[in-house]
């Protein structure tokens, strides 16, 4: 199959590269908050009420370049990654398996 | 030298099957650890998602990349002792891709419910993921040497399902992560490797 048409073939082959022009691109590889220094951060165990009042269970909170970065699961049981401000604890953005399903007027 | 002759290619196989078995416990050892990690409470199911899927497509390149190298570059010189040896383990490399895109699946599971993973399947970042296992999965399961005997032929051409099951693997990361540098990273040996390898086969068909 590879002997008679290699050119076809890789073409074929990197067709399902193509579900990238479906899909529009959702960058959550780069958020950025601009929180600034560190020192006027609020510490992250501040965010388990703002993650509670989501109605959201904590799986894991971490420090994602300048973001506090959340994994949750919401109520109806669907894994959430979620962007908060490290100063004014803000939601900014949630993503759910690298499709954006949230994002804060204005950022 | 009769005696000689006949005892010396079971000698080679027998070597050749020592370092196999030797090549597959050395490849099980970080999922071991991966699972013993997760299951004394050390790690997350979540947070051992990414280092399976990850070792499984580099376990895939290693895979493919042998058979092109030895077509390039044959195994008369100095480094064909290599080449042919990364051949004779080849196969191993592909069972263990499967066994830790497999893994993945593990960790996957044990971080959601079943409904919850039916919810999400038709995200495109979720169903490539099932896509590129389903493909992985049939080379490796006819990856015995009664399989090969029994398909002829048709084994080969199975085998090439790995190609796909690694674009699609790579898609899924790509669509889940969006960091398109590690993707990109992955796939520059092979795609370097499948061009030379399309540019030497014209050149022979032209000649």
């Amino acid at each position: 199959m590879i002997r008679s048409h290699p050119g076809r073939t890789i073409a074929l082959l990197f067709a399902p590269l193509a579900i990238f022009a479906a899909v529009p691109a959702q960058a959550d590889g780069n958020v950025q908050c601009k929180s600034g220094p560190k020192e006027n951060w609020k510490p992250i165990d501040k965010l388990k009420k703002q993650v509670w009042l989501e109605g959201w269970e904590i799986i894991k909170t971490q420090v994602e370049g300048d973001c506090y970065e959340v994994y949750a699961r919401n109520g109806e049981g669907q894994v959430l990654e979620a962007f908060f401000h490290p100063v004014t604890l803000k939601k900014l953005v949630v993503f759910r398996r690298g499709q954006e399903i949230f994002r804060a007027k204005g950022f | 030298m009769v005696r000689g002759s006949g005892k010396r290619p079971l000698r080679g196989m027998r070597r050749r099957g020592r370092v196999k078995l030797a090549v597959s416990i050395a490849l099980a050892v970080p999922g071991v650890l991966m699972l013993a990690d997760w299951w004394q409470g050390r790690a997350l199911a979540m947070d051992l998602l990414h280092p399976t899927g990850e070792l499984s497509v580099r376990l895939m390149i290693l895979a493919m990349l042998a058979g092109p190298l030895v077509e390039l570059f044959g195994t008369a010189h100095p480094l064909g002792r290599v080449l042919r040896g990364w051949l004779t383990i080849r196969r191993n490399l592909g069972v263990a891709a499967f066994g830790y895109a497999a893994l993945h699946l593990v960790f996957y599971a044990a971080d959601m419910s079943v409904a919850a993973m039916l919810d999400e399947l038709p995200i495109p970042a979720i169903w490539t993921g099932w896509l590129a296992l389903a493909l992985l999965a049939i080379p490796a399961a006819i990856s015995f040497d009664a399989a090969v005997k029994a398909l002829r032929r048709r084994w080969k051409q199975l085998q090439y399902l790995v190609y796909p099951a690694f674009i699609i693997a790579l898609a899924h990361w790509l669509l889940l992560d969006w960091h398109w540098l590690g993707a990109a990273l992955h796939l520059a040996p092979l795609a370097l490797i499948w061009t030379l390898r399309l540019a030497r086969r014209r050149s022979l068909s032209r000649t």
